[in-house]
C-alpha cells in the first residue's frame, strides 16, 4: 500500500486523504513539508512558529482536503500558499506590536533576505537561484521582500524609496519573467515527485 | 478598481503582499475573471520554486500532526426543510420517469451527470430518453446494486437512488415539490470528507443518470440558487446513507 502511494500523483494522495487514509498523508507530509516548512521559517525567522503553521496547513488538509483543485495549480503551490498567508499574517500582527523597533531589525532582515546567501542543495533551487540572479536587480529585490520578508507592495516601496506603483509593476514583471525563464528550461511549474 | 488596474495588482496578491482591502477586491474580481485567476495560479507556482529548499521538516513534527488527527469522518449535516411545503407524493415510475434539465460538471473526481435530452412533457418536466430508461431499468434489476432512500429530516420527502459497483446511479424515483424561481437542486456525493458535486438536477428533477467514486458513503441533495454551487453544498434537502458495497 505504502508502495502505490509514493507512485501516486499528489491529486490521488488527496483523493486517498478524503477517504481518511492517514498514510496518505504521511506520503503528502513527506513530499512537501519540508518546502513548507523551509518557507514558513525563513518569513518568521524561527522554527518553532514554522512548525505550528506546517503542522496547521496539513491538518486543513486533512480535514478539508476538498479545498485542493488540481486544477488550479500544484498541491505543492497550494499548501505553500496557504503557509505563507499564515506566516506572513503571524509576522504582520508581531509587527504591529514591535513596530517601534522596527528600523534597525529591518535592516538586519533585508540583509538576510539574499537568496544567493541560502545554502540551496537541490538541481531546482540552483535553477532558482540563477533565474533570480538573472532578473534585474530592482525586481528581484521587490520579490524577496514581499515573499521572503512577508513586507506588503506598501511597505516594499518605502523600504526602497520607490513609488507604490513602480513596485507593484516589478512585482507583476518579475514573476512573470521567471515564469518565462522557467518555462523555456522546460521546468513544469506544478512540483513533481521524483 | 477597473480590470487593469487589478491586473496590476495580481504579482502582489499572490505574493500576500497586499492590504486587507485590496485583497477583498482582488478575490472578488477573481471570481470572475479567469484570466486573471490563471495568473495568479501561474504566480504561485513560480513562488513555490522559489521556496523550494531541499530540506525535511522536523521528524517529530510529523508524530504531533499524526496524534491530532481525528478519525470518525463527519457525516452531512441535515438542514431544516421548513421552506419546502409538504406537497402530495408524486410517484413516479421508472417507464414514467422523466429526465435532467441541465447538468455540469463539478469535483476534483471528474464526477459528471449524464446529460439527457431537454424535451418537454404535459407536467413540464424533461422526458427521458429510451436509453435512460432502458440503462435504468437494468440497474434496478441489478443484483449487485445498492438502493438508497434520500430523505428529509421529518421523512416527507423522499428520492430513490439505485448505484452500481462502478459508480454509475440512476436517481429513478423523487417526491421533490419544484424549486423556487431562481433555484435548483443539486446532488452530491460524499467521499471521505469530501462533498462532490455530482450535478445540477434543476428545478423539477426527474431520472437522471450521474456518476460517482465507487467510494461513495452517502448522496445528498441540496438545493442552491441557480446555476448551482460550485463550493459546498447549501441548504440540504434530503440525505441517504449507503450499506458498504457487498464483497
Amino acid at each position: 500500500m505504502l508502495d502505490s502511494l509514493r507512485d501516486a500523483s499528489d491529486a490521488s494522495l488527496v483523493v486517498a486523504i478524503g477517504r481518511w487514509r492517514q498514510e496518505a498523508l504521511a506520503e503528502a507530509f513527506r513530499r512537501h513539508a519540508g518546502a513548507v516548512f523551509a518557507l514558513a521559517r525563513r518569513v518568521l525567522g524561527d522554527a518553532a512558529p514554522a512548525e505550528e503553521i506546517v503542522q496547521e496547513v496539513f491538518l486543513r488538509l486533512w480535514n478539508q482536503p476538498d479545498k485542493f483543485d488540481p486544477d488550479r495549480g500544484s498541491l505543492r503551490s497550494f499548501l505553500l500558499a496557504q503557509a505563507h498567508g499564515r506566516a506572513v499574517d503571524a509576522l504582520r500582527s508581531e509587527a504591529a506590536r514591535k513596530r517601534r523597533e522596527d528600523t534597525e531589525a529591518r535592516m538586519t532582515a533585508t540583509a538576510a533576505y539574499d537568496i544567493e546567501h541560502e545554502v540551496m542543495d537541490l538541481a531546482m533551487a540552483d535553477r532558482m537561484k540563477e533565474a533570480m540572479a538573472a532578473l534585474p536587480t530592482d525586481e528581484r529585490r521587490a520579490i524577496e521582500l514581499a515573499y521572503y520578508g512577508g513586507h506588503t507592495y506598501r511597505q516594499v516601496a518605502v523600504l526602497l524609496d520607490q513609488p507604490e506603483g513602480t513596485i507593484k509593476s516589478r512585482i507583476r514583471a518579475g514573476l512573470g519573467r521567471l515564469r518565462d525563464r522557467l518555462v523555456s528550461e522546460g521546468v513544469g511549474l506544478g512540483w513533481q515527485e521524483s | 478598481m477597473t480590470h487593469a488596474e487589478i491586473q496590476r495588482l495580481l504579482g502582489a496578491y499572490a505574493l500576500d503582499a497586499v492590504d486587507g482591502d485590496e485583497a477583498e477586491a482582488v478575490e472578488l474580481h477573481l471570481r470572475d475573471c479567469p484570466r486573471c485567476r490563471a495568473e495568479v495560479n501561474d504566480h504561485r507556482e513560480v513562488a513555490a520554486l522559489l521556496a523550494h529548499a531541499g530540506t525535511a521538516a522536523p521528524a517529530e513534527l510529523w508524530t504531533r500532526i499524526a496524534s491530532s488527527l481525528e478519525e470518525p469522518p463527519p457525516g452531512f449535516q441535515l438542514a431544516r426543510v421548513t421552506e419546502v411545503r409538504p406537497r402530495r407524493a408524486v410517484s413516479v415510475r421508472v417507464v414514467a420517469a422523466l429526465s435532467v434539465a441541465a447538468a455540469i460538471v463539478v469535483g476534483v473526481l471528474g464526477v459528471k451527470v449524464v446529460q439527457d435530452g431537454n424535451r418537454l412533457d404535459e407536467l413540464g418536466r424533461p422526458r427521458p430518453s429510451q436509453q435512460l430508461l432502458a440503462a435504468a431499468n437494468a440497474a434496478l434489476v441489478d443484483s449487485a446494486a445498492r438502493r438508497v432512500t434520500l430523505l428529509s429530516p421529518d421523512k416527507q420527502l423522499s428520492v430513490n437512488a439505485v448505484l452500481l459497483p462502478d459508480g454509475t446511479g440512476y436517481l429513478v424515483t423523487n417526491n421533490l415539490p419544484p424549486a423556487a424561481a431562481g433555484d435548483v437542486y443539486q446532488l452530491w456525493a460524499l467521499v471521505g470528507t469530501s462533498k462532490i458535486s455530482a450535478g445540477v438536477l434543476g428545478a423539477r428533477p426527474s431520472l437522471v443518470a450521474f456518476k460517482v467514486d465507487a467510494g461513495v458513503g452517502a448522496l445528498a441533495i441540496s438545493r442552491e440558487r441557480a446555476p448551482g454551487s460550485a463550493g459546498g453544498p447549501g441548504e440540504l434537502v434530503a440525505v441517504g446513507e449507503l450499506r458498504p458495497q457487498p464483497a
